[in-house]
């Protein structure tokens, strides 16, 4: 045990949080107290020495990843496009498989190339899930709130429920979800065994007016749960996805140009303090459990 | 919705059994990897397999009783570093009979399936394959009628039976394939949508070893054959995942004068407390680290 205290072992960075090279953002992260990170395509390609030195950094940090992103606009497309797209696919799938890592994260469809048609959605998710199933990964698919047909969690449940694939459910984002204003009620209609990652995200006005703002908050704007004005509503959501069920990843998926550049431990300081403030605060959860080990869920139970 | 109640449909007429969408007609052949080529003959040999034929420039020997073939592959690939792959044999490839290969090929591909680019280097049979568990293959193979694809590569060994009987009627029951925990859904989905499986209800199974799911090939009964899918042990801690086709399943009418037979050539068998030769099925020992066969009572044939 460290000198940090807390039974937040489920909460995790995400290095979209941090400036600098893979290694010091998987020692910042390490030095804060955190167990896990969630990874990007960029952090990996982008090593100077290539995608291998990445993989054994990673692989040498200790850290689990939470999961690897993002794969984007790879839904309702036909012809070449789709072709192209199921060959980016792929090469994520790869990589994510290189790290051990058991997650792939994909946002819905921004293109204008795209189709809305639920069946070619649902065909295109299920073609993705299949090519994860050799490799041993899961499909996380999340709302974007500007998706050009999918952009609220309600929405990509049902194509989700539709696809009715073993290892593809939902990522699910607080941010898209407040910018969107989805009533929390509706998180009442999920699976919680479906639901395959949470990330947080706090941001500091209430109110976001047109799409181009969100955009703009979304990619530049976001602090760490706690830390904006959204506190109320993201510590209800915790309480209710709890309540639910979900037993999964929370990854904090804040983008903000102003912790790009900060100190790193700064930066993981502060989301530190807002890990605990969900696990003891908000969910209440006292010691650490000595020894945990993961048993094995039954069959059929 | 009608709210008249009708029977369902499974009660009148099996309709699901009738679902072949690539017109699966059993196992043209298993394929062997191994660096111990001979041992691993001399293993085939004791089960009753004859080498038949030798491929024309690689170390590769086709074995067969009755209707039932073995390639062995010496062709081990090097593995980066120079170590040879390890030295237990593996079971590298699955060849599936279907009427038109390359139309199944297309078919899979459609749904996700990753294509394994051909490589003639290894193996010279130009038939399209995809990637199956762990590092295996599933071929697609449609010339079983008119002639063999063994004629193109292979060269039979003078002297020889071209067709050995097989010992006491043995024939292809099946493959058993170890998963991960938790990936009895995955692999489920994976050989219904891509090649038609259908799983079995759970107090239908075979053999002494009823551990996991069986999934039922939609061949024709005669050339039916069956996926038996099989998870760690519940309650062992959480390893990660080695995925393989771990041994083939041999049908037989009469197990117990099969097991006399094999006897009588040196095939030992497993008794322990979980696993004894019976009227339903035998396990052999396993030779050379691994390489084991089931005989499984099957009226069928």
């Amino acid at each position: 045990m460290s000198q940090y205290s807390g039974n937040i072992d489920d909460f995790g960075m995400d290095t979209i949080s941090l400036a600098g090279p893979l290694e010091a953002k998987l020692q910042a992260v390490r030095d804060a107290g955190f167990s896990q990170i969630m990874l990007a395509a960029r952090d990996l390609v982008g090593h100077p020495d290539g995608l291998e030195a990445a993989v054994a950094a990673v692989r040498a940090s200790g850290l689990r990843v939470t999961g690897f992103q993002v794969l984007r606009d790879f839904e309702g497309l036909s012809g070449h496009l789709h072709d192209y797209k199921v060959d980016i696919a792929k090469s994520m799938l790869e990589m994510c498989h290189l790290l051990g890592c058991r997650l792939l994260l994909i946002c819905s469809s921004t293109s204008v190339h795209a189709t809305g048609e639920t069946q070619a959605l649902v065909r295109d998710l299920r073609k993705l899930a299949m090519l994860a199933i050799p490799m041993n990964i899961r499909i996380a698919y999340e709302a974007l709130s500007w998706g050009r047909t999918i952009n609220e969690f309600p929405q990509a449940w049902d194509i989700i429920s539709q696809a009715d694939m073993p290892n593809l459910g939902l990522g699910f984002d607080s941010f898209h979800m407040f910018a969107t204003n989805t009533p929390l009620d509706e998180i009442e209609l999920l699976d919680p065994e479906k639901i395959f990652l949470v990330q947080l995200a706090d941001f500091m006005w209430t109110e976001i007016k047109s799409v181009e703002e969100r955009i703009a908050t979304a990619r530049h704007f976001r602090v760490f749960p706690g830390e904006g004005v959204h506190s109320e509503a993201l510590a209800a959501l915790v309480t209710r996805l709890h309540n639910l069920g979900y037993r999964g990843d929370y990854s904090f998926e804040v983008f903000n140009d102003d912790y790009q550049q900060l100190p790193l431990p700064t930066v993981a300081q502060r989301a530190w303090r807002s890990a605990l403030w969900l696990g003891e605060d908000v969910l209440r959860r006292s010691v650490p459990l000595p020894n945990q080990i993961r048993l094995k869920r039954r069959m059929g139970g | 919705m009608n709210t008249y109640s009708q029977p369902p449909l499974a009660d009148r007429e099996s309709i699901a059994d009738a679902v072949n969408p690539l017109g699966l007609e059993g196992i043209e052949f298993i394929e062997y990897r191994t660096t111990r080529p001979q041992a691993l003959g001399q293993v085939l040999e004791m089960m009753g397999f004859r080498p038949v034929a030798r491929h024309r420039s690689r170390e590769v020997l086709l074995y067969r009783q009755g209707a039932i073939n073995v390639i062995v592959n010496a062709h081990s690939p090097v593995l980066p570093g120079g170590a040879a792959s390890d030295e237990k044999p593996e079971i590298a490839a699955l060849a599936l009979r279907v009427r038109d290969a390359a139309a199944a090929y297309r078919r899979a591909l459609d749904r996700g399936a990753w294509a394994v680019p051909s490589r003639v280097e290894v193996m010279e049979l130009n038939i399209p394959a995809i990637h199956g568990v762990g590092t295996s293959r599933i071929y697609f193979v449609d010339r079983h009628d008119k002639f063999s694809i063994y004629d193109v590569d292979f060269v039979p060994i003078p002297g020889v039976d071209p067709q050995p009987p097989a010992i006491a009627g043995l024939h292809f029951f099946g493959v058993v394939q170890y998963i991960g925990n938790d990936r009895t859904g995955d692999w489920t989905e994976f050989y219904s949508e891509l090649f038609g499986f259908s799983e079995l209800p759970a107090e239908q199974r075979f053999g002494i070893l009823p551990k996991g799911r069986i999934l039922r090939s939609p061949c024709p009964p005669a050339s039916r054959f069956y996926i038996q899918l099989i998870e760690p042990e519940a309650g062992v801690l959480d390893v990660e995942d080695d995925e393989a086709l771990q041994r083939i399943g041999l049908g037989t009418v009469d197990v117990l004068s099969t097991v006399a037979a094999l006897g009588k050539r040196g095939v030992g068998f497993v008794e322990s407390r979980g696993v004894h030769t019976g009227d339903r099925g035998a396990l052999t020992k396993a030779w050379l680290g691994g390489v084991s066969f089931e005989l499984v009572h099957d009226q069928h044939r």
